[in-house]
Order: C-alpha cells, then sequence, then structure tokens
C-alpha cells in the first residue's frame, strides 16, 4: 500500500492538473485526467523507470442517457509492485476526438481501432485507422456499442474492400490465409509477403467470429450473464465465467466462501491442465510428430473425462455463479482427482522425456518464432507466450485471486522466445497445476461454497477483475445499470493482446513454420473478436 | 527408440475407453439418411467454424484422437471443401461469416450432407438476436443433419454420423 501512495504522489507532483479519485483507494490508483493531457501522462507512466507501466487494458464507455458524454480508460500494471493504475477521462457534448497514445505506446494499437469501430470516437494522431471489428462491408456510422444503437437490428452490406499493407519489388508474393482453414480451427485471415522463402510481412485480418458479445452482456443482468461470459471463448469457460463473477461479486459486495474460493483454484488448474496437454502435443504435431499428439490427447481426453464426471460438463460449464460455485466436491471425488493426477503426471513425465530427447524435434523448435523480450514488452504480451519470452508476470502471484493467496505459485519463465520456450513454459506449468491440485486438496478448508447475493448494485459503479486463464490474463470490466442491469461489459481475452506480436514473431521465419508458430501461441479467434 | 516402444506398449489400448453417449433425438431424418447412401463406407467432412466459441471445434478435435479415433469407421476430416462430402457447420453465422459460409457450400461438390454441430449453428444458442448474427445455418444453406449440445460430447458426435450412414428403415 505504501508503495502505491508513492506512486500516487509522484504522478501528482509531475501533473499537477490531475485529480485522484479517493473512492477507488483499494484495488487501484484512479486518476481523472483532462484529455489534452493523456498523451504526457501516458508516456511518464510507460518510460519512467520507477514506474515502467505497461498498458493492460484501454476502454470506452457511452454515459449517455444520463449524461451526453463518453468516458475512456487507461488501466497501467505498474513494473515492479505490479500496483494498478487507471487514468479516466471524459469527451462531453458532441466531442468524438481523442488523443491517440499509439505513437509512443504500441500496445494500445488494437484498442483505439475497436474504440473507432465500437463508438465511433477517433483518435487523433494515431498510424492506422483502417477498420478493425467492423469489416469494411458493415454502412458507414454505424458503431454498436454506442447506446443508440439496436442490439439486435442486423444491418445491410455496402461495398467495401480491405486495404492490406503491400511489399512491392521484384519476386515479392503475396500469401493469402484463411479465414476458413484446412485443420478444425477457428476463422481468420492471414496475409503474408514473402521474398524467396522468409516471410516479410504478416498482417492480421481478424475479426470475423465477432459476435457482438459485448452488446449481448448489455442485454442481460448482472447475476444472470455467466452462461454468457463461459461462451465468450469456450476453452476458456472456467477463466472467463470467474473474471466475470469476480467483477460483479465486488459490485455487489460479496465475499465468496473460502471453500467456493478454493474449488474456483482447483477447476481453473484443471482446465489450464486439459488446453496445455493439448497444445504440447499440438504443436509436436506441427512438426509431424503425431506420436506425442496421440499421447497428450489421450491424456487431455482423460482430463476432459473427468471433468464430465466431476460437474457434468467436459468444459466445466455451469460451475461458476455470481457468489461462488454451483458444485461442491466429496472427500471421494477430491481423492479420484489426485489419484488422477499422479497417474496422469507419472504419464506425462515418461512423454516429455521422449519429446524432449528427440533432436529432431529440438531442431525445428528451437529458433523458431523469436519473440524477444523487447518486442515483447512493447506489445504488452500476457500469459504463457509472455512467460517464454523472458516476462516475469503470472496473476496468481501478482494479484491473488480466487485462493492463490494460501497457495503460492511458481511463476514459469524461459527467455528465449522461440517454440520450444513457449512448449516448455506449457510442460513446466502442468507439473506446477497438479502440484497446486493436489494442495488444493490438503488446504480445502469446510464451510458453504456459495452465498446468495443480498445487496443491489448501484447504477453506474464499475469494478475490474483479472484472472490468469491458461492463455494469459483474462480481463473484464463491468459497470452496473439501472435494477442490476449491466450498462457496460468490457471483455479483454489475453489473445486480444498477444495477436498483434505474432506478426512479430514471425518474421525471417519460412511458410511452413508458420502453423507451428500459430500454435505455439495458440490464441483464441472468438474471444479475441467477441 | 526404447523409451517409445516401452510407453507404446505400457499403454495399450485406449481406443474406445470412453463413457456411453447419453441417447439423442432423431438426428437425422430418413431424407437425410438416403442422401447419405454413397457415404456409408466413408465420408469426408469439411469443418466450417461461422462464430463458434472454439468449444465444438475441440470437440470435433477430439473424435480424432486415440480414443476416439474417427477414422477406423471410415470418416476422414479433409483440409478443403473440394474434398468433402459433407459440411460440419458450427456457430451461428456472424455477419462477418456469412459470405464465407456460402461460398464453402458452393465450393463443396454435389451430392452433399450438410451437418448443424451444436446449438449455436441450430437456433444461435446465447447469441441469438445480436446484431453481429444471421443465423442459424440453415437460414442460409439448407441443412441435412442437426446434433445438439453446447457442446456436444464427442461419442455423441461419433453416434450421429454413424446413425446417419446406417440407412433408413426402408433400407
Amino acid at each position: 500500500m505504501t508503495e502505491t501512495r508513492f506512486y500516487d504522489e509522484e504522478l501528482k507532483v509531475a501533473f499537477p492538473l490531475i485529480v485522484q479519485d479517493e473512492a477507488a483507494k483499494g484495488e487501484f490508483s484512479h486518476f481523472l485526467v483532462p484529455k489534452d493531457l493523456l498523451p504526457a501522462i501516458t508516456h511518464h507512466l510507460h518510460t519512467q523507470p520507477s514506474l515502467h507501466g505497461r498498458l493492460t487494458l484501454l476502454w470506452a464507455v457511452d454515459n449517455r442517457p444520463i449524461r451526453d458524454a463518453y468516458g475512456l480508460h487507461y488501466l497501467f500494471t505498474l513494473g515492479a509492485s505490479r500496483s494498478w493504475v487507471v487514468l479516466s477521462t471524459e469527451l462531453a457534448e458532441g466531442d468524438r476526438l481523442f488523443p491517440s497514445i499509439t505513437p509512443h505506446i504500441h500496445a494500445a494499437m488494437w484498442y483505439e481501432r475497436e474504440i473507432r469501430d465500437m463508438f465511433g470516437l477517433i483518435p487523433q494522431g494515431h498510424p492506422d485507422l483502417r477498420r478493425l471489428v467492423r469489416h469494411e462491408h458493415w454502412p458507414k456510422g454505424t458503431h454498436p456499442l454506442k447506446k443508440n444503437f439496436p442490439w439486435d437490428h442486423v444491418l445491410g452490406r455496402q461495398q467495401g474492400e480491405h486495404h492490406f499493407r503491400r511489399i512491392e519489388g521484384e519476386g515479392v508474393f503475396e500469401v493469402p490465409v484463411g479465414p476458413i482453414h484446412a485443420g478444425i480451427i477457428e476463422p481468420g485471415h492471414f496475409r503474408f509477403s514473402v521474398a524467396g522463402e522468409p516471410i516479410m510481412q504478416l498482417e492480421l485480418h481478424h475479426f470475423w467470429t465477432h459476435r457482438g458479445v459485448e452488446k449481448l452482456f448489455e442485454q442481460q443482468t448482472l447475476t444472470a450473464a455467466v452462461p454468457l461470459a463461459e461462451r465468450v471463448s469456450g476453452d476458456t469457460t472456467i477463466g472467463h465465467s470467474l473474471a466475470y463473477c469476480q467483477a460483479v461479486e465486488s459490485l455487489l459486495h460479496i465475499e465468496v466462501p473460502r471453500r467456493g474460493r478454493y474449488l474456483r483454484s482447483l477447476f481453473l488448474e484443471l482446465e489450464r491442465l486439459h488446453n496445455h496437454l493439448g497444445d504440447v502435443g499440438a504443436i509436436c504435431n506441427d512438426t509431424a510428430y503425431a506420436l506425442p499428439h496421440a499421447h497428450c490427447g489421450r491424456m487431455k481426453e482423460q482430463i476432459m473425462q473427468l471433468n464430465d464426471k466431476l460437474t457434468g460438463s467436459r468444459f466445466l460449464r455451469g460451475v461458476n455463479r455470481v457468489g461462488g460455485v454451483e458444485i461442491d466436491l466429496t472427500v471421494a471425488q477430491l481423492a479420484e482427482v489426485v489419484a488422477e493426477m499422479d497417474h496422469i503426471e507419472k504419464d506425462f513425465s515418461e512423454l516429455e522425456l521422449i519429446i524432449i530427447h528427440n533432436a529432431s524435434l529440438t531442431d525445428r523448435l528451437e529458433t523458431t518464432g523469436v519473440l524477444t523480450e523487447r518486442t515483447a514488452w512493447d506489445h504488452a504480451v500476457v500469459g504463457v507466450v509472455g512467460r517464454a519470452s523472458g516476462l516475469d508476470q503470472d496473476l496468481r502471484r501478482d494479484r491473488p485471486f480466487a485462493a492463490y493467496d494460501e497457495l503460492p505459485v511458481k511463476v514459469v519463465n524461459y527467455r528465449y522466445g522461440d517454440v520450444r520456450a513457449r512448449i516448455r513454459v506449457r510442460m513446466d506449468e502442468i507439473h506446477e497445476s497438479m502440484r497446486l491440485v493436489r494442495e488444493i486438496r490438503l488446504k480445502l478448508p469446510q464451510g458453504p461454497v456459495a452465498v446468495e447475493p443480498s445487496r443491489r448494485a448501484q447504477a453506474r459503479e464499475w469494478a475490474l477483475s483479472a484472472v490468469e486463464g491458461w492463455r494469459g490474463e483474462i480481463l473484464y470490466m463491468v459497470m452496473a445499470g439501472e435494477n442490476g442491469t449491466i450498462h457496460r461489459c468490457k471483455v479483454r481475452d489475453p489473445s486480444f493482446a498477444n495477436w498483434p506480436a505474432i506478426q512479430q514473431a514471425v518474421l525471417g521465419n519460412i511458410i511452413p513454420d508458420f502453423p507451428l508458430i500459430n500454435k505455439s501461441f495458440n490464441l483464441s479467434y472468438a474471444g479475441n473478436d467477441l | 527408440m526404447f523409451r517409445i516402444l516401452k510407453k507404446s506398449l505400457k499403454t495399450g489400448v485406449v481406443t474406445g475407453q470412453h463413457p456411453a453417449a447419453a441417447p439423442l433425438e432423431e438426428t437425422s431424418t430418413s431424407e437425410a439418411k438416403e442422401k447419405a447412401r454413397p457415404f456409408r463406407s466413408s465420408l469426408a467432412f469439411r469443418a466450417v467454424d461461422t462464430g463458434s466459441c472454439n468449444a465444438c471445434e475441440m470437440e470435433m478435435n477430439a473424435l480424432a484422437n486415440p480414443v476416439y479415433d474417427i477414422e477406423r469407421f471410415g470418416i476422414h476430416i479433409a483440409a478443403s471443401p473440394r474434398h468433402a462430402d459433407a459440411l460440419v457447420v458450427t456457430g451461428p453465422v456472424t455477419v462477418n461469416m456469412e459470405h464465407a459460409l456460402k461460398d464453402v457450400y458452393q465450393q463443396t461438390p454435389d451430392p452433399k450432407i450438410v451437418i448443424a454441430l451444436g446449438d449455436c449453428a441450430i437456433n444461435c444458442g446465447v447469441f441469438k438476436g445480436s446484431y453481429a448474427v444471421t443465423g442459424p445455418v440453415d437460414r442460409h444453406i439448407p441443412v441435412d443433419v442437426r446434433i445438439p449440445g453446447c457442446p456436444p460430447r464427442p461419442v455423441n458426435i461419433l453416434n450421429a454420423l454413424q446413425e446417419l450412414r446406417k440407412g433408413s428403415d426402408k433400407g
């Protein structure tokens, strides 16, 4: 806490025009900033060595009909202390322009384009104002997250074409890939420019699966929207529903019982396990090494069948609710879970030796798709990908949620940033997750697993919540509306932060290595596109 | 090498080690079964995601793992719609994917079977009514088989595909 104060005072001294909102002191420091000061203060937060702020989330809110104004909010995670600083500004009375911070904080690139698409607010000075979420066939001047945009009205189409960045010259070819891919994966478009074998440029054209999730949240009530959160990115059911529930719980001032918090950690680790196991196998498979893929597929299936047995859902759906969890586990079930962990860990350790000792596999993985620490930091990369590039960050340790304040997590960290580092992070995290599951069983307290909400959320109050899902940081910002409705729900899957970085990681690699690099990132399309 | 052999011997046969399927309602009509007649011994399907949350995709991928091993029933996953006998469509058909779906349908040779997989493909699921969703799938292309679930379990998908190819009662 004292450290947070130190930052606060320093900021107030450097920028006397900003006002601190004292109400938000516990979770994060909150400052109200005049919009003209935004570039200077964000630059200061980002570059000052003592602050070392990473842009974590940038979101807009349409405050109508109460006030004719848009709110813009910038969340930074400060270097050493991992404390949060939120800067807020307001665009009032027909003002639709705000200064872009992208020229000095690269990570703001997609956030600002997204705000422009969804709210029609223009980031002035942004280097790339092409459309992002709304493809070119969406009619001009339609911005779905404005309050006067009907949630259930499908618009007509207009003519329009997406313009990719072009590299021209002798022997330069463009290779388009997608949106429908050869394997069973989600839709996305990749545009490569190559000269000979090496990739000179990759440009992503995503948001094909944009389903209007954030607008759909606004049609729900706070306590009823959990099933929607579970389906933002289907492979991260627990991660998303947990982040959503935590945000609502802090709006409703609910303290989740300890047993409920422990079970949330348990299910989150089970989710991490089945996804990481699948990824380790899939990375090997993309080098045409099918044997580990078959073994990992088998182990992943075992965990999904275990999930099904425990909760009735292979994806752990219906587990989280506002106030706790729906499902309690018996002593016998817990013993079964731990027995299964012991069994799979032994199995996986044997497989790990097979994978690590395969020289031709190592040859494919090493130095492939390198994402340097500097590039990762500039893109504010999170999760597995960040930890493979030397970024030492994990919310389970840095901002403990669920039961992680009582369950210390050993954070895995590799420095090389290549595909091998990313597979190693996953392998080590599999062991760590299994250890955590065992520890949870030993420490699991008795008591209720959920409480009923007793208070109502105050309209226009908002809360932030963060969960370290298996991909990385999942962030939710939920703002309450009148009578328990949702005024705004900002969802940030880790994929949204990590996708742009893949454009840098593939440079100089050959196209046949792209599936491998892409798999080692394994980002969500649905969670990114919303 | 020794490690790999030891592992394979120790693991043994895992195919078929899954719980039995819950009985689903009739997923394919007798017309669909008639249409599937040419594909009784071999069926190649192409998956098309029109805005699914990725859970249906994961369950389809699970079909290829050693536990379900769908290939032993003569079912393959085709990399291109032009190699496919059937399209498996997931998701509520987003505005951005609508044209891609119609293109894929055009590019698939006749006769072809369209399978709507999961609640989203059948009735748009939790995304129903959104400004960005134009589905369900049968609004855009004719659907022959519907496999419900959010997501359907792999064993249910497998059973539905088997039932489709069993032939109608008429013979």
